[in-house]
């Protein structure tokens, strides 16, 4: 991996002009009124020409937004943009893509039912008279396919296709319109290790052949492997941009977050009592029905945190929504204070004492259309206190909003008071008020803490800590590494949709988990076994 | 409060009132091709559809009266749309409401308020059945409510048309009449002169009654949750199948009472014409009406009113075709609809004045907010 | 009398019948693989019948009158576009106020020019004239059922044919297609969304103006108060039933049409109630959403029954190997 980077910053020096500025986007500003957020604050960033950009930060830090206006999707407020040196005004994605700018979005932005050739020729359509050649078609694509060493077949249809191909045929898009800059936006979130691999070598391979490469992503290790420098984005704002042989992965996560490591919490040592949780072997499956998570089993105690830490998009969501019973299980059980609850509701759930902290409190954990009254009571109306013969009690309601405002410190709020007004943080507590209050048996909080504020943060901590020493059992879902460690007391890494270790956080390095984060938990284990499928082993040993 | 959050609310008001009176200057223009005076065509349309002479007689209540169907459909629509389901079914459950009404009215034989009582009860839940089919059909195979609506609506529109010529059909002239039902069946009139009665005490128990059951009971809590963030709702532990269900359940039920209080109140009898956009009137009026009851039952009282004041007021003493008071309510939804063609101007013009002002823009707000 | 029911003429009429609902139902189609949901084709159709006969009335010619009103209806497409994509208006609000719109604003437009009057028509106006096609019209059977209309009868089948090798061979329809499955893939490859659904409005417009045409200088030549009575919301239907593809529209437009034509002709024939027949296809579209709902879901079961067994075979296999 070092040589990679060595041979890379090599490869330019004979070169003589690698000073020329590719990209400069200077002061840009973005205001997005609809949801009041200021995405990009008088951002500046510089690209070489010919080198492999990382731009990181965390989620909502802004860096697809800077992206899209690049492209041409968004208008900044204020703020330019010079390719070349030059001053240009993209106002569409069509001027970009004629300055030579492709972009791999996100999310994939491809038509489901077209083949792979109809999506990669879209636009440019070989045609006579307005109609469609459609051989010609497929073979610029086969050719385009073969000149860059990305076979594909052009008339595939892009449903049927793994998410590996599909991002294939994205990055073909991008070449068949001789995009000269590329922009990649995440592109490993989605992807096996053994594909990132392959990606990782065409990054190398795009970049050898003089493309410049914007390369966005949350994994430091990856920009370690690919980069030459990068960039740090941090709530709107530029952080600073460096150069990757010379910044450390702690210093890189550092500019990211914005401080070196969580506050020390003084929690007492967990006392930890029965089995309230126990998930046996689930498998669950995501959205487009491929497993999420595979033969996962575990147990949660009352008086303990158990942590699950991992990269974003391992099965963590599927997972939660599974145990929450927003989601069906496709095998396994799932135990509740010694009862089988694999069929019941969330409703049922709910009943007998669960509660869950969401990772998105805006479109699940909040209803922003209603005041905090009727948000609080979501998981309790059906309680006496709040209903009366199917009739609910507003007073009741209202006493209970006073008492959470006061309880978690609700600033700026009061009953009555519409959710959309408060701010990020104080959306948290209305959701801690609700989950936390009235004694839950078991709490599962799925990433409690993302984008909220020191401040919050720690409040958030501390809630956790107080409902555990009140001997409740908590799980806890974050892809914050010091989060999981100083919170958990126990720790489960996940990886593609398995457990692939359980560690202890007091004697634990960063270095052990993050091997097993990235799923390489032995040195020398042999990824290239081949699809995912051949995978899944059943994790008894984690079987508390 | 935040500068973003004072905008939005000033919004609110804002909107719907420089709506309507965009509704009225297109409407003055129109005036104006017929050699009228706006001014004196509204003080005439406002003194035909709202004003009073004397109480018997007294245009206000034949507003009243034809405000009764509107409110009742609307808030059929208002149900519907509170539980997250886009029904325009209205039309076909008001006819079939209407039908079952014709029917009952004369074939059965019971004495009088104990009738009208039952009549109204069977065409509640026909046309609860009518609404509770497209419910089930969205939840279970997840078929798109605003399609099979509409085929419903084809379809009891032509059961309707087909009852009326046969079955039901009382005599031979062109048009085909339903019998005139038994008096038993006819609900009390108030003044005489309009048709103003119980139908319309009905309709207001209606507005209160949907009111508590959205806003103050538990199984109207679930369906505005539903309606507003289904994620929501799920996570909550809200059945948002059975809300969907319910609602669509109910919001039939009050289009299906619409209907039958339009037979039993107004009509006494049907024919093949008998529900003609009754049901997508009811529909603007919940949106001009913000979705809500009591919003509903003032703007079904407005159209009623612009509606009559244009007919009687417009064209019997102006020679102003009626059609104009129509004009005017389908003008008013759809600058209402865009809202944000309003918004835009507003935020547009409040930044120019702040520029003008030398003061900061949204932008440069948001900036300094986040220092 | 049973044996006069089914005649050639029922055929050509119900062919005659379905015209202004194939038309509005290929312009329905082009919206829908645009992605717009567009429930005004009523209200334009009943303007382009209400133009159709004013604009002949003043120039004096029925091709001039058909021609504003397929511009006029172009326009009010425009409009519709424009309103939805520049103010994001909700098209369900949209459509129904449109609707509304047209239906009272013709009546009101046609008492400003021409007196109270709950219908129109003048005696200079002229009926579009029908007539054969020369080779077609000699062949026995098929002629007397293919041939003989006024030219939007022709018009409409051919319409259906060049919109399906438009949506599904040109570059144009590509983009069509494109956009309305995804909207974001043709817009970052530089396609212009707008200009494609704009387009695809602009269209429908017109086709469901000259549908509206049709009912007012084309089969008649009169207008009425709400002329098209329903035969929008009927197309509406019949481009559901037609998967929204311009040949499946040209197929259940027939369909309604001759189920319209039946409807007539037992109600001339017979004493049979002809209102039941015009349900069929209707009940028929209901079945066909419920079918494909049904599969749909079949289809999921079965992958998710398939990954259950898979998922006790490798449960089985992993037990063995421990
Ligand atoms: N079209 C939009 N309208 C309103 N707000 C938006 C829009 N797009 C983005 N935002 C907001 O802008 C902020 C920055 O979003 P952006 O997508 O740029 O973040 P990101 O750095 O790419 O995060 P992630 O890592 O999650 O992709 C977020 O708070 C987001 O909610
Ligand atoms: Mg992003």
């Amino acid at each position: 991996m070092r040589r990679d980077i060595v041979k890379a910053v090599l490869r330019r020096t004979p070169c003589g002009n690698l000073m020329a500025n590719a990209v400069e986007l200077r002061n840009i500003t973005k205001y997005f009124p609809s949801s009041n957020v200021l995405a990009n604050n008088d951002v500046t960033l510089s690209i070489t020409e010919g080198e492999v950009h990382a731009l990181v930060g965390e989620n909502g830090a802004g860096k697809t937004t800077l992206m899209n206006i690049f492209y041409g999707l968004h208008r900044p407020d204020s703020g330019e943009i010079l390719v070349n040196g030059q001053p240009v005004e993209i106002h569409h994605p069509d001027d970009a893509i004629k300055l030579g700018i492709g972009m791999v979005h996100q999310h994939f932005k491809l038509v489901p039912s077209f083949t792979i050739a109809e999506n990669i020729m879209l636009g440019i359509e070989p045609n006579q008279y307005g109609m469609l050649k459609k051989k010609d078609e497929a073979e610029m694509v086969r050719q385009l396919a073969n000149d860059f060493g990305l076979p594909v077949d052009p008339y595939a249809r892009i449903r049927d296709l793994p998410v590996g191909m599909q991002q294939r045929v994205e990055i073909l898009k991008a070449l068949q319109r001789e995009a000269k800059i590329l922009i990649l936006d995440e592109p490993t979130a989605v992807l096996t290790p053994q594909e990132v691999k392959e990606l990782l070598a065409v990054v190398r391979n795009l970049a050898q052949r003089g493309r410049t490469i914007i390369f966005i992503t949350h994994k430091l290790v990856e920009v370690k492997d690919v980069a030459d420098r990068l960039s740090v984005m941090r709530d709107g704002k530029m952080i600073g941009t460096r150069t990757v042989a010379e910044t450390s992965i702690p210093d890189m996560a550092r500019m990211m977050v914005g401080r070196s490591v969580l506050l020390e919490l003084d929690k007492k040592p967990a006392t930890p009592g029965e089995v309230v949780f126990a998930a046996d072997n689930i498998t669950v499956t995501d959205a487009s029905g491929l497993p999420a998570v595979r033969h996962i089993s575990f147990s949660v105690r009352e008086g303990e945190i158990l942590g699950i830490a991992g990269v974003s998009g391992n099965g963590q969501t599927e997972l939660v929504e599974a145990i929450s019973g927003m989601r069906p299980v496709e095998g396994g059980t799932i135990l509740f204070q010694g009862k089988d609850i694999t069929r019941r509701t969330v409703g049922e759930r709910r009943k007998q004492g669960m509660a869950h902290i969401p990772e998105d409190r805006i479109k699940i954990g909040l209803n922003l259309e209603t005041n905090l009254d009727e948000n609080l009571v979501v998981n309790r109306y059906k309680l006496p206190e709040f209903n009366r013969l199917g009739f609910m009690i507003l007073s009741a309601m209202k006493r209970f909003a006073a008492f959470a405002v006061k309880q978690f410190s609700i600033a700026a709020a009061q009953p009555g008071e519409m959710i959309a007004t408060l701010s990020g943080g104080n959306m948290q507590k209305v959701v801690l008020a609700r989950e936390l209050s009235g004694e839950p048996k078991f709490v599962i909080a799925n990433q409690p803490t993302r984008g909220l504020d020191v401040g919050s943060i720690e409040f958030v901590h501390r809630s956790l800590v107080d409902v555990r020493d009140r001997q409740a059992a908590v799980l806890l879902i974050s892809v914050e590494l010091d989060e999981i460690l100083s919170l958990s007391d126990r720790v489960l890494v996940m990886y593609r949709g398995t457990v692939a270790g359980e560690v202890d956080p007091t004697t634990v390095t960063k270095e052990e988990i993050g091997l097993l984060m990235g799923g390489s938990s032995l040195p020398g284990t042999a990824t290239s076994a081949g699809s995912v499928q051949a995978v899944p082993k059943p994790q008894k040993e984690v079987v508390a | 409060m935040d500068n973003y959050h004072r905008q939005q609310r000033v919004n609110t008001f804002l909107v719907p009132l420089l709506a309507v009176i965009s509704g009225l200057v297109v409407a003055a223009v129109l005036i104006i091709f017929t050699d009228n005076s706006p001014f004196a065509a509204f003080e005439e349309l406002f003194k035909a559809g709202f004003g009073c002479s004397s109480l018997n007689r007294c245009a206000f209540f034949t507003t009243l009266e034809r405000a009764t169907p509107l409110m009742l459909t609307g808030l059929s629509a208002v149900v519907a749309f509170r539980s997250g389901m886009f029904s325009i079914g209205q039309e076909g459950q008001f006819a079939l409401g209407a039908l079952t009404a014709a029917w009952l009215g004369f074939a059965l034989d019971l004495p009088p308020v104990v009738h009208a009582i039952v009549i109204m009860l069977a065409a509640m839940v026909i046309g609860g059945i009518y609404g509770w089919i497209p419910g089930v059909l969205k939840v279970k195979l997840n078929i798109n409510e605003v399609i099979t609506t509409i085929v419903m609506n084809e379809i009891a529109v032509l059961v309707l048309v087909y009852m009326v010529n046969f079955p039901l059909r009382a005599d031979r002239g062109t048009t085909a009449y339903s019998p005139v039902i038994d008096e038993t069946a006819k609900l009390m009139i108030f003044m005489p002169g309009s048709k103003w009665g119980m139908g319309f005490v009905i309709a207001i128990a209606a507005v209160l009654a949907v009111y508590f059951y959205l806003w103050r009971s538990a199984p109207g809590y679930e369906q505005r949750m539903a309606g507003q963030s289904s994620l929501f709702a799920l996570f909550g532990g809200i059945r948002n199948d059975r809300a969907a269900i319910r609602g669509m359940f109910i919001s039939g039920a009050l289009a299906g009472l619409a209907g039958a209080i339009e037979v039993i109140g107004v009509h006494y009898r049907i024919n093949q014409d008998f529900a003609p956009g009754l049901g997508f009137t009811g529909l603007s009026v919940a949106i001009l009406g913000q979705v809500h009851p009591f919003g509903v039952f003032l703007v079904a009282i407005l159209f009623a009113g612009v509606g009559l004041g244009a007919q009687l007021g417009l064209q019997i003493n102006l020679g102003i075709p009626r059609e104009l008071g129509g004009t005017v309510i389908a003008l008013m939804i759809l600058f209402v609809a865009a809202e944000k063609f309003y918004t835009d101007g507003i935020s547009g013009l409040r930044e120019r004045w702040a520029h003008f002002r030398g003061q900061k823009t949204a932008v440069e707000l948001a900036m300094e907010e986040r220092e | 009398m049973e044996g006069d029911l089914f005649t050639v003429a029922l055929l050509s009429s119900g062919l005659r019948l379905a015209t202004p609902i194939i038309l509005a139902a290929l312009g329905g189609a082009f919206c829908a693989r645009a992605g717009v949901l567009n429930l005004a084709l009523e209200g334009k159709m009943l303007l382009g019948a209400f133009v159709a006969i004013v604009a002949t009335f003043y120039l004096g010619n029925t091709f001039a009158g058909i021609f504003v009103a397929m511009l006029l209806g172009g326009l009010l497409g425009y409009l519709f576009a424009f309103f939805y994509l520049r103010y994001q208006v909700n098209l369900i609000i949209l459509a129904l106020a449109i609707n509304l719109l047209i239906g009272e604003l013709t009546v009101y437009v046609m008492r400003v020019l021409f007196g109270n009057v709950g219908s129109w028509s003048d005696p200079s106006i002229q009926r579009l004239p029908d007539f054969e096609i020369p080779l077609l019209s000699s062949i026995p059977i098929l002629g007397d059922i293919l041939s003989g209309y006024n030219f939007i009868v022709y018009f409409s089948w051919v319409a259906c044919i060049v919109g399906y090798i438009v949506l599904f061979h040109s570059k144009f329809g590509r983009h069509i297609r494109a956009v309305g499955e995804n909207k974001q893939a043709a817009e970052t490859l530089g396609i212009n969304v707008r200009r494609v659904q704009v387009s695809a409005m602009v269209i429908a417009g017109m086709l469901c103006a000259l549908g509206g045409a049709f009912l007012s200088v084309g089969h008649l030549s009169l207008f009425t108060r709400n002329m098209s009575n329903g035969l929008g919301w009927v197309a509406v239907t019949a481009n559901i039933f037609g998967f929204q593809h311009p040949l499946g529209v040209l197929l259940t437009g027939y369909f309604f049409g001759l189920a319209e034509a039946f409807a007539v002709r037992i109600q001339n024939v017979t004493d049979l109630p002809p209102n039941l027949i015009q349900l069929l296809p209707q009940f028929a579209t209901l079945a066909a959403l419920i079918l494909v709902a049904l599969r749909e879901k079949a289809n999921l079961a079965l992958i998710r029954r398939r990954f259950r067994r898979q998922l006790a075979r490798g449960e089985m296999q992993s037990a063995a190997g421990d």
